[in-house]
């Protein structure tokens, strides 16, 4: 029999995942969802006036967080929520703690250590889900909200949570249906008075909806952006400052400095709120793109890492003698990228102005005393701005699912038209047509056959 | 049960009761067929044609079951003709007007001739059962008759009512009785109960017709017959005929549209939008003009004609006057008034897809019963009730055709997911596998069934196996032959890359069939001897075979979700995380796998993943 009190989790697991935005804030909130997570949590909770305390449902405690070896590692808030009240509808715990990215790994580690497992990505909307607490049309949207790290990716999920995004997808399936029904009503009622549409009129029908869909498929460059945030890779010559500038824009001592050329081995990453967007910002290890290096395995990566980045800072060093024949070299090697390029160390020379005159596409900055970020910041958020679409209307693709099924539907259309230009017979056309409404239907979840009827008998007169 | 009367009971005597009641005498059942009259067997209350778009796939499926629609037709038309022939072979589809009242007369005779199939004249009042199975009927004049299995397929005899302006006649067809007590029976056993309404034009005189003024519309030569089984005959095919409404038409039945039972609230079911009243027509598409009437002959021997298109509940005075004002009936005599009419159904959700009642083992439906229309749907759902009345008496897994096997799958699935909002009629756009569903290879998708039910002669099984092998082989050998490029004139322009072409690719390029190719082939590569029938499959297996294997995919995965089976005792009630309105629905309907789950209306793709999940869960925890 069905235990309907039983909640379905994963497995027996108890998870933990931190649920706030990555970088930096100033609180950040780790969850444990199974039926460890209570224990889990009194296991290092260490109250701050009592020796022992009661976690009652919903009540939020004060005190520390106390590591293994019996240390505190931050001050902390925790609440308690019993299996059946929680948004994953099990067994519940949550744990405030300081925002810096220290102290949250400390104590993600020390929880996986005593037993809990690492939430796969989503995993607590999928739980949610299967407990009957949210249904799957809007889970989608609630694991991007969840995800979501800033204002505008928030209000992106916020659009398709309230479903402006399923209501233009349905427009979309509309005016499909509409043809089908012309096609499907020559096919299924052919003695019938039916005026069958003009191929010319089909076309551009069709025409249309491809035009539609391709937009729509395009907004998924910033969709993906919004989704997972901008990937910006700092590059350059070894020296040329680029964990200087790592530094600099995330305001704090994260990466590794030193006076020697190649110390940053491997690449640093972390994430910014910048204008409202996501960044992820790379430091990739010193390389020369084009010479050898004697850091191979640093270098690979590095090439790898700007082959995938949205945008490459790509720093100068405007000290160093000979810079501009070499970065006509590196430059070869980028071809393609979206590149910004950046004239580092400006405090060191005094001409700099006047060497830049022939290079007014680089923005000279000093890391070290930190004159030109402002400029290199705003021209950053413009640049990514380029890329983002246009967010008013809130029909943005930011879910690479919906974007494969979108893809397929424009395939389809695509051969239908085809089979239109090529004078084919209409069940070819509209099998095509069926397809991409199909590959429409998995973005929504909609699926009703009876549709395509009742548009012909709302068209057409119908009956001998 | 000893000491029973008969096997099965079929509860009236129309297209899908003979077919249910022949197709269990096929397989050795002792049958009782309850009709009114024994020599009126599968009349055809409205229009006198057989076939049309969906409507063909399903005779040739009856057909290659061992049903008798298509022989009967082929025997009885006076008529045949594809429609469709434009398009692709995939919406082909055979249609015949029939000689009517040879079409029953060929049936009854038939009926009559078989052992093991009694005829009793009677009106059933009650569904008797015993011990929460079905045990037999009960007739209105208080006859007991008694079977394990009943199967009713009573059309619109369940409690009709024919409306004629305000005139209201009690009747299951004009001037005959309907069945009154059958339907209360059928509420207190719990089943629901519903109401919907059909219509017939008036029939005319076509002496007094003149025909000069309409447009003919000749048959097809050679004649496209329904059955394998019929032997190709030629004869003189009567002609039909083409015509319209005029301004004056409108202008009449707009005036006096108010006396029509459909508009003054006298009727309240719903009727079927796709052969909507004439009055309908002119209100519902307000801007046309004029409609089309096809004058159709009712049969040899008799002048009546069926004006087709032109269905009215109207007074019979208006309609005489309202006929008259078509081109060419402007001296029509009318020799029978046309009518709407109501009759009781019972949902089809509160069936298996075996047609099997939910409610009461042993108690099947079929046909209007159910909430369809249409004679071809009517049989479809005969021949099938009456195959799974054989294997329910056999305790048997019943016979289900799903959606991508048989155009009847589609139908029966339809019928038993969706609610009925009107008398439902197959199209070809229900199908979404349509370009597998062809009428030219019924035999193809159901033989191997056929033959497993024993529903036809193995000499018929044998020779279409050796047809089956031959297609393939055809299908090689139009791979190896090929033609130069230059030699096919009209075409040549498609070929900017290749000098030759062999006549497998050429065929599946649009716009060109076997009979184009063949003059072609003749001319440059000597004669080509082929048997016509094996080049045609040949040909249409090649047009569609990309299409075929793209569609074999979709029901690859569509099969999937079918096999997923949701037990009966599967607590729906009790489900979880799925939507108040899906919950509902699959209380409702209980379906039998995942993929009829997934169909229902309201039942979202998320539920349907609960439902899997709980399902895994139900499943594990029973072990
Ligand atoms: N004077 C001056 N020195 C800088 C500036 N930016 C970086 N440096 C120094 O240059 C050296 C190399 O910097 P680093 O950021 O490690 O370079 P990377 O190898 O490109 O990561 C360090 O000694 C930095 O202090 C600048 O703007 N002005
Ligand atoms: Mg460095």
């Amino acid at each position: 029999m069905l235990h309907p009190g039983k909640k379905i989790s994963s497995d027996d697991d108890t998870i933990v995942a931190v649920i706030t935005p990555p970088g930096e804030g100033g609180i950040a909130a780790l969850r444990l969802a199974g039926k460890k997570s209570l224990a889990l949590l009194l296991r290092f909770f260490q109250p701050a006036h009592a020796k022992k305390i009661k976690f009652s449902p919903f009540l939020l405690r004060y005190g520390f967080f106390q590591s293994t070896e019996g240390g505190i590692i931050d001050e902390i808030t925790a609440v308690y929520m019993p299996e059946g009240e929680s948004y994953t509808g099990l067994e519940q715990a949550e744990i405030f703690c300081h925002g810096g990215c220290r102290v949250v790994r400390v104590i993600l580690d020390e929880l996986v250590r005593a037993g809990a497992r690492p939430a796969e990505p989503g995993e607590f909307t999928r739980l949610a889900f299967l407990n009957g607490r949210i249904d799957l049309t809007r889970a989608e949207a609630v694991a991007d909200m969840v995800a979501a790290s800033t204002e505008v990716s928030l209000k992106v999920s916020r659009e398709h949570l309230l479903g402006t995004f399923a209501r233009h997808i349905e427009n979309l399936r509309n005016d499909l249906i509409k043809i089908i029904a012309d096609l499907e009503a020559s096919i299924d009622f052919p003695d019938e008075e039916i005026v069958a549409p003009e191929r010319s009129e089909l076309l551009g029908a069709i025409d249309d909806i491809l035009a539609k869909l391709n937009e729509l498929a395009i907004t998924y460059t910033g969709g993906k952006i919004i989704k997972e945030g901008y990937q910006v890779a700092i590059g350059g010559r070894p020296n040329a400052g680029k964990s200087s500038l790592f530094n600099r824009l995330l305001r704090q001592e994260r990466a590794l400095v030193t006076a020697t050329a190649g110390t940053t081995r491997d690449y640093l990453s972390e994430w910014l709120d910048l204008g409202g967007i996501a960044v992820n910002l790379i430091d990739t290890a010193g390389i020369r793109v084009g010479g050898s290096t004697v850091e191979k395995s640093g270098r690979e990566k590095a090439l790898k890492i700007f082959k995938d980045a949205d945008l490459i800072l790509w720093l100068v060093d405007l000290s160093s003698r000979g810079w501009k024949s070499r970065l006509e070299d590196d430059l070869k090697y980028l071809d393609g990228k979206l590149i910004m390029l950046i004239g580092n160390k400006i405090d060191l020379v005094k001409e700099f102005k006047k060497d830049l005159r022939a290079y007014p596409g680089i923005i000279p900055v000093s890391c070290l005393d930190g004159s030109g970020l402002k400029k290199l910041k705003s021209n950053l958020i413009k640049n990514i701005n380029k890329k983002m679409p246009d967010l008013t209307s809130g029909v943005v693709v930011t879910s690479a699912r919906h974007k494969q099924k979108l893809e397929q539907a424009i395939e389809h259309v695509k051969s239908a038209r085809m089979k239109l230009v090529e004078d084919e017979s209409p069940e070819f056309t509209a099998f095509d047509l069926n397809q991409a409404t199909r590959a429409i239907d998995e973005i929504t979840g909609k699926v009703y056959n009876e549709q395509i009827l009742d548009e012909i008998f709302a068209r057409f007169c119908i009956g001998k | 049960m000893t000491g029973k009367d008969f096997d099965i009971i079929v509860v009236g005597g129309g297209h899908a009761g003979v077919e249910a009641a022949l197709a269990g005498v096929r397989m050795n059942r002792k049958v009782a067929l309850v009709s009114m009259d024994a020599a009126k067997l599968a009349l055809m209350s409205c229009n006198p044609a057989i076939g049309g778009i969906g409507k063909s796939q399903l005779v040739k499926e009856v057909d290659a079951l061992g049903g008798i629609m298509g022989v009967a037709i082929d025997v009885t038309g006076i008529q045949f003709r594809r429609l469709n022939l434009s398009r692709g072979p995939a919406v082909w589809s055979t249609r015949a007007q029939a000689d009517r009242r040879a079409y029953t007369r060929f049936i009854s005779d038939f009926v009559a001739n078989q052992r093991n199939l009694t005829v009793i004249e009677a009106i059933a009042g009650e569904v008797l059962t015993e011990n929460g199975r079905t045990a037999g009927i009960k007739t209105e004049d208080g006859q007991i008759l008694t079977a394990p299995a009943v199967i009713l397929a009573t059309g619109t005899f369940l409690g009709g009512l024919i409306h004629i302006g305000e005139t209201k006649i009690p009747s299951g067809r004009m001037g005959e009785k309907a069945a009154y007590q059958l339907s209360d029976s059928l509420r207190k056993l719990g089943f629901e109960v519903g109401r919907l309404k059909t219509g017939t034009p008036p029939r005319l005189d076509g002496d007094t017709i003149d025909w000069d003024k309409c447009e003919l519309q000749p048959g097809e030569v050679p004649i496209p017959f329904f059955s394998y089984r019929s032997l190709y005959r030629e004869f003189e095919q009567t002609p039909c005929y083409l015509t319209h409404t005029t301004a004056a038409t409108k202008a009449l039945i707009i005036a006096h549209h108010k006396r029509s039972p459909i508009f003054s609230g006298q009727i309240s079911s719903t009727g079927p939008r796709y052969c909507p009243s004439i009055e309908d027509k002119f209100f519902r598409f307000a801007d046309k003009d004029t409609h089309h009437i096809f004058l159709e002959p009712e049969g040899n021997g008799t002048n009546e004609i069926y004006p087709n298109g032109f269905s009215t509940a109207l007074p019979e005075d208006i309609q005489i006057k309202a006929v008259k004002t078509i081109v060419g009936l402007e001296d029509v005599k009318v020799t029978r008034p046309g009518y709407a009419i109501e009759y009781d159904y019972c949902p089809a959700y509160q069936l298996k897809p075996s047609l099997e009642s939910k409610r009461l083992p042993g108690l099947f439906f079929a046909g209007q019963i159910n909430g369809t229309s249409g004679y071809e749907e009517a049989a479809a759902q005969g021949i099938m009730a009456g195959i799974n009345a054989v294997l329910y008496l056999e305790k048997e897994p019943s016979f289900i055709l799903d959606r991508s096997e048989a155009y009847i799958g589609v139908m029966v699935d339809d019928l038993v997911t969706r609610s009925t909002t009107e008398p439902y009629r197959m199209f070809t756009s229900r199908a979404e596998y349509r370009l597998t569903l062809r009428e030219d290879n019924a035999r193809d998708r159901l033989f191997e069934y056929a033959q497993k039910y024993k529903l036809i002669e193995t000499q018929h099984y044998n020779s279409f196996k050796e047809l089956q092998k031959n297609t393939l082989e055809e299908i090689k050998h139009l791979g190896k032959i090929t033609l130069s490029v230059n030699t096919l004139e009209g075409f040549k322009e498609r070929f900017s890359r290749s000098r030759t072409v062999n006549l497998k690719n050429l065929l599946k390029m649009p716009g060109i069939d076997i009979e184009t190719l063949l003059p072609l082939i003749e001319k440059h590569n000597g004669s080509f001897s082929a048997n016509p029938e094996v080049l045609q499959r040949a040909a249409i297996f090649i047009r569609y075979q990309g299409y075929i294997d793209k569609q074999a995919r979709e029901i690859e995965k569509f099969k999937k979700l079918e096999s997923e089976k949701i037990p009966d005792d599967f607590p729906f009630a009790s489900l979880k995380g799925v939507r108040i309105e899906a919950r509902e629905k699959l209380r409702r309907y209980r379906p039998v796998s995942l993929g009829q789950a997934s169909r229902l209306e309201g039942v979202t793709p998320g539920d349907i993943a609960v439902l899997s999940v709980m399902l895994k869960k139900h499943k594990g925890d029973r072990k």
